[in-house]
């Protein structure tokens, strides 16, 4: 089975972000990056997956300039047998056009399965999966929580809210991963290693003109600073209504 | 008695080439190993055979089996002198030390062999009732050789019964010295003597037969016994890194660039040969096991099943290793009930199928084993390089110190907390950072090393506040890397990740030097450790002090200016952290910085305590493990520190006071757990301001 | 170029609120302005019924569509169907909710007409030529503005980011033919499953209530259990001391060698705050501790905190919640 694992390079988000001077996006310096969130999973499935069937391919795919080759080495530090970085200076948020990139790179070539994480964690569009598919006519299938191929064909679980449904469908296919597949394994040491010997392409990214363009990024208002409510029971109502009115959580 | 003496000649070099033989099979062995450099220091190694192995100091710390152990010892040392002329005489029937030594000497040669012999035999008869009536807890477990043992003591019992028994007749016939200097020959004689001639000539010739013959069996039994201790202890101690060459403690050094694809060890081969010499000295005496925190509490792990494990292994898959080489293969080894047949053995490896994952993961790092043993083995090195196999090259682990890993990764900290977070605590209280020094052109004396714990716990915070209000008070200029401090690396080292631990130790070491640093203080006993004994191998050379020495040393100095502790009346029980007691030998310096502060404080120790204290079960990375077997170490340990009654207990680690904060909590404890500088800066004079002692 | 569409969003026959939300949103973008907001409603024959709930909220037209094989939905035919409607139709704009089903759809459609959607925003407007949309990035801590310049435009909205208001139209109904067969997919769903909201998985739960060693014995775990039940829409979380004294399974556990969360609300019921529990709940939304010791480090990281006995507060509180919920419907 031969497996394409889209996947984006992220800042680590448990920092305060600052606004950068061109107020269109965030202050770059100090921050950490790594392979998003879901796309994690996704790797991580496609890897449990040609693990289980002792043979295949997983081609991890990035688009972006060459800091994300760093993220496609991880990937391949992880296990995936090859890389592909799809060169452009910069990301652009419109989920389209990222999609008609990948679309052009990933139709040139037969995958069984196309994979990506739900969402990026930075932009959390999460629009790019089905897009893709679409661009390339393939069945898809979004926020996966549980994936098995068995003889060309697939089965997902998806969530829903408030419930989940199953789901059976042919490759080739394009399917989109939740949360809960599988936890992104840590790289050994061995791996590290073996991973700067693995082919890594770098091909120009075929990106069409963006029609969602960042305008300004802004924070939102500062979190208040806590305070105690009150003492014992007789705190209880200033609290729920606090809660309703102030923090907005009783919805 | 020519032809018997020829007899002997043959039987003595066979006996002396099957030894050979034997010695040679596992050198040969032991060259399966990985090099190590054990021949610098050698005054200190000198000092250490001297003191650990002949002066038996690690044995006698068990007061009633070590001197036992220490009586065999020196024994067996002084009746060498007499195995020889024995040996030596079997082959020339008219050698004796008499014709070569001056009388009074020659005197006291046959004393010292007379008394010897019967105190190693009473001994070793306690040492036998010892294991077949009392049988003490400790020699149980692990698979041990008992039987070895008992068979090994009953030899040597027959050793000394002949050689008394050779020594008497001997006096029957020929007395060579008065009866005082062979008190107990005399005496045997004396009843020997009624014997008819031929019975004694014939209990004479049994006698010396006996004994020579069970020198050489004993000689030859040893390589394939537990017993080969007797000759491989004092060669272990002058080779052994525990006790003195090196830094003690310090993991050792791993090159990452090195062309190979096994990091750490999965099998006997990719340890160094020490560690497997370490299996030849050990004698399963269970000291390392009966210290151990983790078996204590009901753990797997038993420091001495590693070392027994690893010989039991080697012996296992040696043979096969060394090929045509060992002629011997197909005969059976002294190590136990595993067949060595070729198949199995390259199946198998130590790791999996002697040493478990959940052993490895139970460990503290806290140097107990190690600093018990008395033949100075290393158990917690084949650990470590165990663990880094698991991490380095199999990535697997406790899934839980995952996050640990990734936070150290993206944070620099071990905790899930960002890096913007990590100087929150020094908000409002002016004090500088490096850069904001350098910016004025000033400099700062010394740089505080917060750590993660001090800076991102709550609770920590607040020894953290405490030393550097100390530090304003005495009139320290310090600064502090403020954000641009990140973890060292060091849990990520002890939990097997030596990859990641020198990233962070290579980016902290440019950080100081970055800014010159020199001289470090900080309140964490790990953070002291690393930067102080570990970062000399990435070529960090810092001076490191720790809070507990550096607020000694301001005292002492006067530079602190107490209130006038009236009305304080505290009963403290001080509990030893792991890295500052048996990694760095700091005992005292916490002690003093209590009893300076409050002079009318009563120090009290649990009963155990200094190099015995026990551990509080955060290091060796198990704070970011679930301890998910047996009892709670840190429960265990507060037990003991409640049972001393003390009112408060002192700690001088932010990890320990975590655990002993949190073991409180369960036990439903109000005794409250303080840092040391925690107690020196309630008391501190606010307002006044210490005149140094060398002013005034 | 002039209409609105908006997708009327059903699940098992019934209108969901954001729907109501989808057709409001486009009310306001229509207002003032050339052209009708038409709601497409797909459904299983008799959903046209739920039209007047649509007029109810600024619908001029309510384009309904009613085949078996839209009883429950079908990504595929439904994408396909409302694409190839926007592609026929003389639309500027099409509305979607970004709930489950929205976020599944709306980019399938966008990929279908090969043009930009704007994904999950929580306002729009229009300026000029393009339309102004807000979406939250980087976890909610940064709030990007974009522009969208495609025609017709895509967006998807928040699900409660837009209130539905009423703005009563006197509409018309216009039935639609499906195109092809509306049952047929290359994707087959086997099984559906509602899940029990009682076992809510601690990541995805928009509350927790989460409880630490002040409640003393497993016993009294069923005020916490009490209390999630209130919000009806919250999981149970525990301390690492909890779950080491085995009061609730190790799966529980929220903290460093637990489970990292960051719920909307996190409510910490007798839980200190030791650094080990503070890394896995410090990043929720809004955090709620109630500690009988005042300095318990809990009240650092809390946005709101009462001093008190937990059990004399949490029954009072789970009282007042389950009130709050019902006065809401």
């Amino acid at each position: 089975m031969r497996i394409a694992v889209c996947i984006k390079r992220v800042p680590d988000m448990d920092v305060k972000f600052r606004i950068a001077g061109h107020a269109k996006g965030v202050d770059e310096t100090g921050l950490k990056y790594d392979m998003a969130d879901f796309d994690g999973y996704a790797v991580e499935a496609a890897l449990q997956m040609m693990e289980k069937e002792g043979a295949g391919e997983v081609v991890v795919v990035s688009l972006g300039p060459d800091a994300v080759q760093e993220t496609l080495r991880k990937a391949l530090s992880m296990g995936a047998t090859s890389a592909i970085q799809l060169k452009c200076d910069e990301v652009p948020f419109d989920g389209f056009a990222v999609a008609s990139a990948l679309a052009s790179e990933l139709g040139g070539a037969t995958y069984d399965l196309i994979m990506f994480g739900r969402m990026s964690t930075d932009n959390a569009n999460g629009v790019v999966g089905p897009m893709v598919a679409e661009l390339l006519g393939l069945p898809v299938v979004t926020a996966c929580s549980k994936l098995e191929i068995v003889a060309g064909r697939g089965t997902a679980r998806r969530e829903l809210e408030g419930g989940a449904e199953f789901v059976a469908f042919d490759l080739p296919a394009v399917v989109t991963i939740d949360e809960g597949i599988a936890r992104p394994r840590y790289p050994s040491l061995k791996g590290i290693m073996a991973a700067k010997k693995k082919p890594l392409a770098t091909k120009p990214a075929n990106l069409p003109e963006p029609r969602l363009v960042i305008a300004r990024m802004d924070l939102p208002p500062e979190r208040k600073a806590g305070r105690i409510v009150g003492e014992g029971a007789a705190a209880v109502p200033e609290l729920v209504r606090l809660l309703q009115q102030e923090a907005k959580v009783l919805a | 008695m020519a032809s018997s003496n020829a007899v002997f000649l043959i039987i003595l070099v066979l006996a002396a080439a099957v030894f050979s033989f034997s010695a040679q099979r596992l050198v040969r062995f032991l060259r399966l190993g990985q090099g190590t450099h054990r021949f610098d220091a050698l005054p200190r190694r000198i000092v250490n055979l001297l003191t650990i192995g002949f002066g038996q100091t690690k044995i006698l710390r068990d007061p009633v089996a070590g001197t036992l152990h220490a009586l065999v010892f020196w024994g067996f040392v002084v009746l060498q002198l007499g195995a020889i002329e024995i040996l030596v005489a079997g082959v020339v029937p008219a050698f004796s030390y008499a014709d070569l030594l001056p009388v009074p000497v020659y005197r006291l040669f046959l004393l010292t062999q007379d008394v010897t012999s019967l105190a190693v035999l009473v001994a070793v008869s306690v040492l036998l009732y010892r294991r077949l009536v009392v049988k003490p807890r400790r020699l149980q477990g692990d698979q041990v050789h008992g039987g070895d043992a008992i068979l090994i003591l009953s030899l040597i019992a027959a050793l000394m019964v002949t050689l008394l028994l050779t020594s008497g007749a001997e006096r029957v016939t020929a007395a060579r010295a008065p009866a005082i200097v062979q008190p107990f020959a005399a005496a045997l004689a004396i009843v020997l003597s009624r014997m008819p001639d031929s019975l004694l000539s014939a209990l004479h010739g049994v006698s010396w037969w006996s004994h020579a013959l069970l020198i050489l069996v004993f000689l030859n039994y040893l390589p394939y016994s537990k017993h080969l201790h007797v000759i491989v202890s004092l060669p272990n101690t002058f080779l052994s890194n525990t006790s003195g060459p090196g830094t003690i403690g310090t993991m050792k050094a791993m090159d990452l660039d090195a062309e190979t694809e096994q990091f750490g060890a999965s099998d006997v081969t990719h340890l160094s040969w020490k560690n497997l010499l370490d299996g030849y000295a050990c004698t399963e005496c269970g000291r390392c096991t009966a210290a151990c925190p983790a078996n204590m509490t009901g753990k797997p792990l038993s420091p001495r099943k590693i070392v027994i494990n690893t010989r039991q292994r080697l012996s296992e898959v040696a043979p096969s290793l060394v090929g045509a080489d060992d002629p011997m293969s197909a005969l059976p080894m002294h190590t136990g009930p595993r067949d060595d047949t070729d198949s199995g053995a390259r199946d198998r490896r130590l790791l999996d199928h002697y040493i478990t994952e959940d052993e490895l993961w139970a460990c503290t790092s806290c140097r107990a084993c190690v600093y018990e043993c008395p033949v100075s083995i290393d158990q917690l090195e084949i650990i470590n390089e165990l663990r880094r196999n698991l991490v380095l090259t199999e990535s697997r682990f406790p899934e839980e110190i995952q996050p640990a890993f990734e936070s150290m990764e993206r944070n620099g900290t071990p905790w899930a907390f960002p890096a913007s977070d990590r100087a929150k605590w020094a908000e409002g209280l002016d004090i500088p950072t490096l850069a904001e020094l350098l910016e004025r052109n000033e400099r700062a004396d010394v740089l505080y090393w917060v750590g993660c714990m001090g800076s991102f716990d709550e609770r920590a915070q607040k020894t953290t506040v405490a030393f550097a209000r100390i530090m304003k008070h005495a009139g320290v200029r310090f600064a502090i890397l403020g954000q641009e401090e990140a973890c060292h690396g060091d849990p990520a080292r002890r939990m097997g990740n030596e990859y990641l631990y020198q990233i962070l130790a290579k980016q902290a070491i440019e950080t100081l030097d970055r800014y010159r640093v020199t001289t470090i203080v900080t309140a964490c006993p790990h953070c002291f450790h690393q930067i102080g004994n570990e970062f000399p191998q990435l070529g960090g050379h810092y001076e490191v002090i720790h809070h507990s020495t550096y607020i000694e040393q301001l005292l002492a100095d006067g530079r602190i200016a107490l209130a006038d502790p009236v009305a304080q009346r505290l009963t403290v029980a001080y509990h030893d952290s792991c890295y500052l007691g048996r990694y760095n030998a700091i005992y005292d310096a916490p002690r003093e910085v209590l009893r300076r502060s409050l002079p009318v404080v009563a120090l009290v120790e649990p009963p155990r305590t200094r190099d015995r204290g026990l551990c509080c079960g955060a290091g060796g990375g198990r704070m970011f493990m679930e301890e998910r077997i047996g009892e709670r170490i840190n429960v265990e340990r507060k037990k003991e520190l409640l049972a001393t009654g003390a009112d408060a207990i002192a700690v001088a680690c932010p990890f320990c006071m975590t655990m002993l904060a949190d073991a409180g909590k369960k036990l439903d404890s109000s005794v409250t757990v303080l840092d040391v500088a925690e107690v020196v800066a309630q008391h501190l004079a606010e307002g006044v301001t210490a005149v140094p002692r060398d002013v005034a | 170029m002039t209409h609105i569409l908006a997708f009327a969003e059903q699940r098992g026959g019934a209108l969901r609120k954001v729907a109501l939300e989808a057709v409001s949103t486009a009310r306001g973008l229509a207002d003032g302005q050339d052209g009708e907001v038409h709601a497409l409603l797909l459904g299983a024959p008799g959903i046209a019924a739920h039209a007047e709930s649509l007029f109810e909220y600024g619908a001029d037209v309510v384009l309904v569509v009613e085949h078996d094989g839209f009883a429950q939905y079908n990504a595929e035919s439904a994408s396909a169907f409302v694409a190839d409607r926007i592609a026929s139709g003389a639309y500027r704009a099409a509305i979607f909710a970004a709930s489950a089903m929205g976020k599944d759809l709306a980019p399938r459609v966008a990929g279908k007409l090969k043009t930009a959607l704007a994904s999950d925003v929580t306002s729009l407007a229009r300026e000029g030529d393009a339309y102004v949309v807000t979406h939250p990035t980087y976890t909610g801590k940064v709030i990007a503005t974009a522009r969208l310049l495609a025609k017709p435009a895509l967006i998807s909205v928040r699900p409660g980011a837009i209130p539905a208001i009423a703005k009563p139209r006197t509409g018309r109904v216009e039935k639609v033919a499906p195109v092809g067969d509306p049952a047929k997919s290359r994707v087959v769903v086997t099984e559906t499953s509602t899940s029990d909201s009682k076992k809510l998985d601690l990541g995805d739960a928009p509350v927790i209530v989460s409880g630490g060693r002040g409640l003393k014995a497993s016993e009294h775990f069923h005020l916490v259990e009490e209390l999630a039940d209130a919000f009806g829409n919250a999981a149970v979380g525990a301390t690492r001391a909890v779950t080491d004294e085995g009061w609730r399974p190790h799966s529980d556990q929220i903290g460093q060698t637990g489970r990292v969360v960051s719920p909307d609300l996190y409510v910490a019921v007798g839980i200190s705050g030791a650094i080990q529990h503070l890394a896995g709940m410090r990043t929720a939304r809004t955090i709620v501790a109630i500690n009988r010791d005042k300095d318990a480090p809990i009240f650092k990281v809390a946005d709101y905190g009462i001093v008190g006995d937990v059990f004399e507060v949490l029954p009072v509180l789970t009282k007042a919640i389950r009130e709050a919920k019902k006065a809401q419907g």
